[in-house]
């Protein structure tokens, strides 16, 4: 695919998908066009086989040990939400920290409204969340702790493994929101010991947009979000109980599924290692050019061991709104400014309600592309501070 | 193939399939029958003789099954008339 643009906005969603992806979705137009577990013809089983493949290669990416414990969503949003409202029942306790995103703190604060107690605790202002100050929040009735595990505003990461532990000691289930982390950073669920992961395909997985996915552990019952057909047990009007059929009601997103799976193989053949190194060299660069421009701030640990593949900036003197607009109109940067859905992760940084600008770095960003961005940085900086002429370039 | 493995959904039927082949085993998904396969429609014909070794591999990976049915569907027959009318 030719680049004829800077795309820094890959934690929104990733661009461009590797070709690998587009002719996988493609073709499941052709051969695999039946619906997935619905007849025994070779279309219908064909499809099925698209999803069982891509179930197998997600839960090898997770080290999943049964496939089956891999259940697919149109995105982590509604992983997220299955989770919640499959676990959560009134009287219950919830612990999550203060840089989630609205896909977890939105369906908290409804439930709270429904006789859930929440305890939101704070990060520090660099994002970071403290297993000590954890670990007092965490007491009987505590059902479920839910954090995000690397933070789509300046990129922190949580230190999952540690906070497994002392939810394991507590006898709390852990639910990690793996948006920004899955396809960047290895994750072993076992390892971890998490027990409920949610993620999205079409970021770091490099899939198409409305795909995405759940792990849940053994012993771990959640409630459907939804009921209706599933393929299975067809003779009887009750959902099924078993897995993955109880979270997949309606025919699944196949074409999504087959790009998704075709994006994990993708990332396979390069290491999940090297993608993390490459992003972390991305953030490395843009940290130490940024860092050196009067009138630019960084929010985050400004360090790139401790955070993945995300950066927040202002530029003194211009609002987040103008220098998106400038990145994409003059430099040809896709850039994301505001409050990126996180309202309380912006408090924490100390930046709510004006917000920040977001680079978010994927696998095809390139050095010379950073370069292009500090570059931008430091021009815009000496016109908003200096009232010098705006960079009067138009694109391409 | 004289034998077939009845699942609850299709997800087990394409797992069993997968783990029946990287056994060197036959292996072949059909629609399922629906006096031996009630509860998914896709079924997985199998040799009724490599049985042992068949739920060994599937039980070792987890794939869960409904049944197991000696099996020889009528298709066999057809395919056997449609050559000799040729």
């Amino acid at each position: 695919m030719k680049k004829t643009m800077i795309y820094f906005d890959n934690a929104a969603t990733s661009w461009p998908k590797p070709a690998e992806v587009c002719a996988a979705v493609s073709d499941s137009f052709g051969d695999a066009g039946g619906n997935p577990g619905r007849s025994g013809h070779r279309m219908s089983v064909a499809a099925a086989r698209v999803v069982e493949n891509a179930r197998e290669a997600l839960a090898e990416l997770f080290h999943a040990n049964d496939p089956s414990r891999i259940v697919f969503t149109q995105n982590a949003t509604h992983a997220l939400n299955l989770a919640l409202y499959g676990l959560l029942r009134p009287g219950d306790h919830v612990v999550t920290s203060s840089v989630e995103h609205n896909s977890v703190m939105r369906p908290l604060r409804h439930l709270e409204t429904l006789g859930i107690e929440l305890t939101v605790v704070p990060c520090t202002q660099d994002g970071m969340l403290d297993p000590n100050s954890l670990r007092r929040a965490l007491r009987p009735p505590t059902r479920l702790l839910v954090t995000t595990h690397g933070s789509n505003v300046v990129g922190t990461l949580t230190p999952v493994g540690a906070l497994a532990a002392l939810a394991r000691e507590q006898h709390v289930l852990y639910l990690v929101d793996a948006s920004q982390t899955a396809g960047a950073i290895p994750i072993d669920v076992q390892e971890l010991g998490v027990d409920l992961l949610a993620f999205s395909g079409h970021k770091g997985l490099l899939g198409p947009t409305g795909t995405g996915g759940l792990y849940i552990r053994e012993g771990t019952v959640l409630a459907p979000l939804m009921r209706g057909g599933t393929g299975s047990d067809s003779a009887h009007e009750i959902q099924p109980e078993f897995l993955p059929d109880v979270y997949e009601s309606g025919t699944l997103n196949v074409a999504g599924i087959a790009g998704l799976a075709a994006g994990v193989r993708f990332l396979s053949e390069i290491g999940i290692k090297a993608v993390g190194t490459h992003e972390r060299k991305l953030v490395e660069q843009f940290l130490a050019g940024a860092s050196e421009i009067s009138g630019v701030t960084l929010y985050g640990p400004r360090d790139p061991a401790l955070q993945c593949g995300v950066v927040s900036f202002n530029v003194a003197g211009a609002m987040p709104s103008e220098v998106e607009l400038i990145l994409d109109q003059s430099f040809g940067i896709m850039a994301r400014s505001g409050l990126h859905c996180a309202p309380s992760a912006h408090r924490t940084l100390g930046t709510f309600p004006t917000g920040t600008v977001r680079f978010s770095f994927g696998w095809f960003n390139t050095p010379a592309e950073v370069e292009v961005g500090v570059a931008a940085l430091r021009e815009m900086a000496v016109w908003a501070t200096k009232g010098a002429a705006v960079p009067e370039r138009a694109y391409p | 193939m004289d034998g077939l493995i009845s699942f609850f959904a299709s997800h087990h039927a394409i797992r069993a399939e997968m783990v029946l082949k990287r056994n060197g085993l036959a292996a072949q998904l059909i629609p399922g029958p629906k006096e031996l396969s009630p509860n998914c429609g896709v079924a997985l014909r199998f040799d009724y003789a490599q049985r042992d070794n068949a739920l060994a591999a599937l039980d070792a990976k987890g794939v869960r099954i409904d049944g197991v049915h000696f099996y020889r569907p009528r298709i066999d027959e057809w395919h056997v008339r449609q050559a000799e009318s040729r």
